[in-house]
């Protein structure tokens, strides 16, 4: 029977007497219900791998031009790996920023800010028009060791820097720009994270809110 | 009240280690138990998928400001924690404190490190060694044959050596590979100093697991004794007026927050340290001494000294040189009369062979990368757990104006250290470099820093055992001084915290407990 033609048959079927229903033994699930577990998934694929591209949505052009070039300098490309912006690292910290507590989001603002008002002052270029000598001029006197990850810097613009370079580097690391690299020469990756896979457990049996 | 409400002998709350082997006693000596637990069951064929990290929606960083307490989370294993936004708590802004909880089946006892360790009379009788606080109403020679049995069902692997704060076991037999020539050095070095050096104690569990769901409870479902209700969230202990004794639990389903009870003759608390605390405070029982919640403790994570082996540099490591690992039990304040500015101590672990940090240099891009590159496998570095003291003023309190999303009271935490703890770290940093430097590496990264309290998530005490019901909760037996079938069998009988992963001292203490609850109701003392 055709799937219309059944529907049609079942929606004019009289309703059973009470006492037949109860006499009657369980139903078999209807067939169009057995169709549609059977249909198999199709083939996806994700938004990264298309002509899709994230536009720059939490910092200002001027800001999101100078995430960018620090990003190029903090994370060039090295060793046959991709550098920050060729991992879309610059883009994707935007989006994470974005979605990030207001002091994270602060931190970044203003440290960008800082940069560029400093190339101002020093160079009267903004940071992104830094060539690397004068970039270095900046950055190196901001440059600390962090021997415990708690204790970043005191001092805002130092603490933007450490975290900025943190993020870079991880950004650009778990990218899959960073995967294809270490693919196309035959290196290991690792496992979770530095490109690599990891058992990523899937939200189990969550409260679901109707 | 349901006419069809069966009476369970035992009601079990939590299906941790401590809730796995109450339920694995009591059941094979033919008593009926009922398990609530909080979560649900995971499932490791349906729950986890291996991933790419590029492929987890935020490249690895998980999802901003979901576990700000939880350094242990990242985006793979981010769903196994407990949520806080769901089961928040509180704390003064001055005081973090990091509580790290598990709520699936098995809670905690999935993930653990499987570091095993016995307390030793140290510990146990810690204010004869301090000169301060308080001892346990236990010695080790009271929990000795309970540890074997524990050891023996987990598969504990280490070395023995018949050193007193350091108490050998019930031990699988192992062979430990030839330790580097940096291992050696530092063997050398620390021996030479009175320190002593082994190798960890680790469960190896069966199939890399050593969790109740795999060691306990299966033999308990076996019995046909257990019945195990997960998504059970359990806000009440319910109080028989006319006997004053515990009559079971009223819950709430995890799903639909329907209000349920069931009734038992007995109660045993094993929710895991501070969810056992919560659930008599938000009960309002057992509490005649006014010390429950109080004597908070946990283990210092932390401190970090690295060097660098100067002919490892540059990738020329000769063979044998870098490698492996040493452990050193705790040393200081073993002798009566030791001078030194804090009382207890902590164990060392040093690691031989590993990459440099790129936070330990002021360097980026390029310049970074060749450093990194050059110390690769060149460092050994030290690090310690050291034991938290034990004091009043460090504790948890219901806060009556923040609720779960179930609806109950919340637990403000107020945990904060002493010089003690600050003291113990800077003489543990200074001791492993001083071993460093002895040993002519060279000096790469140094800090005195540790976690914040519950980093480790070892919380113990808040219902701390003792002889005298008028200053602790559970006697020896971890039974309530104030009712007589009332049991908690986890962390929170413990009075001292020692250095050691407390795990093995909660199976062995939850095995004795639940024995001697099984005589009792075997007697009909209660």
């Amino acid at each position: 029977m055709k799937r219309r033609r059944f529907l049609q048959a079942i929606a004019a079927a009289p309703a059973a007497p009470l006492a037949a229903q109860q006499a009657a033994p369980p139903a078999a699930p209807p067939s169009q219900f057995r169709g549609g577990q059977a249909a198999p998934p199709l083939q996806t694929t994700a938004a990264d791998l298309t002509a899709a591209a994230t536009a720059p949505a939490f910092f200002t052009p001027d800001q999101f031009a100078a995430l960018r070039r620090l990003g190029s300098l903090l994370q060039p490309p090295m060793n046959g790996h991709p550098g920050a912006p060729e991992a879309g690292a610059p883009e994707f910290l935007d989006f994470l920023l974005g979605v990030s507590p207001p002091d994270r989001q602060l931190l970044y603002s203003n440290g960008l800010h800082a940069l560029n008002a400093q190339a101002g002052k020093q160079f009267e270029k903004s940071f992104a028009d830094l060539d690397d000598r004068q970039a270095d001029a900046i950055l190196r006197p901001l440059l600390v060791t962090i021997p415990w990850p708690e204790d970043l810097p005191r001092d805002p613009l130092r603490h933007f820097l450490a975290q900025a370079q943190r993020d870079f580097r991880t950004a650009t690391e778990n990218s899959r720009e960073w995967a294809a690299s270490d693919a196309a020469s035959g290196r290991r990756r690792g496992r979770g994270f530095g490109g690599g896979s990891g058992l990523y457990w899937l939200p189990i049996d969550p409260v679901v809110k109707g | 009240m349901a006419a069809k409400e069966k009476e369970y002998d035992v009601l079990i709350v939590g299906s941790g280690h401590s809730g796995g082997m109450a339920a694995n006693i009591l059941t094979q000596k033919g008593i009926s138990c009922l398990m609530l637990n909080a979560g649900p069951q995971a499932d490791f064929a349906r729950d986890r998928v291996v991933k790419p990290v590029y492929e987890l929606p935020y490249r690895g960083f998980g999802q901003p400001g979901r576990h700000p307490h939880i350094y242990q989370a990242n985006e793979f294993n981010a769903n196994q924690w407990v949520d806080e936004r769901e089961v928040p708590y509180t704390y003064d802004p001055d005081k973090p404190y990091n509580w790290v909880r598990v709520r699936l089946l098995g809670g905690r006892s999935l993930f653990w490190a499987r570091e095993s360790f016995r307390l030793s009379d140290y510990e146990f009788k810690a204010a004869e060694i301090d000169g301060t606080g308080d001892s346990w109403p236990i010695a080790l020679a009271d929990l000795d044959p309970y540890y074997s049995r524990v050891e023996a069902i987990f598969r504990v692997t280490g070395r023995k050596e018949a050193w007193p704060q350091f108490p050998d076991g019930n031990f699988v037999e192992n062979t430990y590979p030839a330790d580097s020539e940096t291992i050696r050095k530092v063997i050398d070095l620390a021996t030479a100093r009175g320190i002593g050096c082994s190798k960890g104690r680790s469960s190896m569990g069966q199939n890399g697991l050593a969790s109740s769901v795999n060691l306990l409870l299966p033999d308990a479902l076996a019995t046909g004794k257990l019945d195990i209700v997960p998504n059970a969230i359990v806000r009440e202990i319910s109080i028989d007026r006319n006997t004053g004794l515990a009559s079971g639990a009223h819950f709430v389903d995890r799903h639909t927050g329907r209000e349920m009870h069931v009734k038992a003759r007995v109660v045993v608390l094993a929710a895991g340290c501070l969810e056992s605390t919560r659930l008599l405070l938000n009960s309002g029982i057992a509490n005649s001494s006014g010390v429950m919640g109080h004597y908070l403790i946990d283990q210092i994570y932390g401190i970090n000294v690295v060097a660098s082996v100067p002919e490892a540099r540059d990738g020329k490591a000769p063979q044998g040189l870098m490698g492996g690992n040493t452990f050193m039990p705790r040393f200081r304040n073993l002798k009566k009369g030791e001078k030194r500015n804090f009382i207890k101590g902590y164990c060392v672990r040093i690691s031989s062979g590993q990459d440099a940090n790129p936070e330990y240099f002021a360097a980026y891009g390029e310049e970074l990368r060749k450093k990194l590159a050059s110390y690769a496998g060149s460092c050994v570095s030290g690090g310690i757990y050291g034991e938290r003291v034990a004091r009043f003023e460090n504790h948890v309190r219901i806060n009556r104006d923040v609720k779960d999303a179930w609806g109950i009271p919340v637990l403000h935490i107020v945990a904060q250290d002493s010089d003690n703890e600050r003291n113990l770290a800077k003489d543990a940093a200074d001791t492993i470099d001083e071993l460093f430097h002895a040993a002519g590496w060279e000096p790469v990264s140094r800090t005195e820093r540790y976690n914040p309290p519950g980093y480790s998530i070892h919380e113990l005490g808040t219902c701390r055992m003792g002889d005298n019901p008028k200053t602790s909760v559970l006697n020896k037996y971890n039974q309530s001084h104030d009712i007589k079938n009332l049991f908690v069998v986890d962390g929170a009988a413990f009075v001292t915290c020692g250095w050691q992963n407390p795990t093995m001292t909660i199976l062995a203490l939850s095995m004795r407990a639940s024995e001697y609850c099984a005589e009792q109701m075997r007697t009909g003392s209660i």
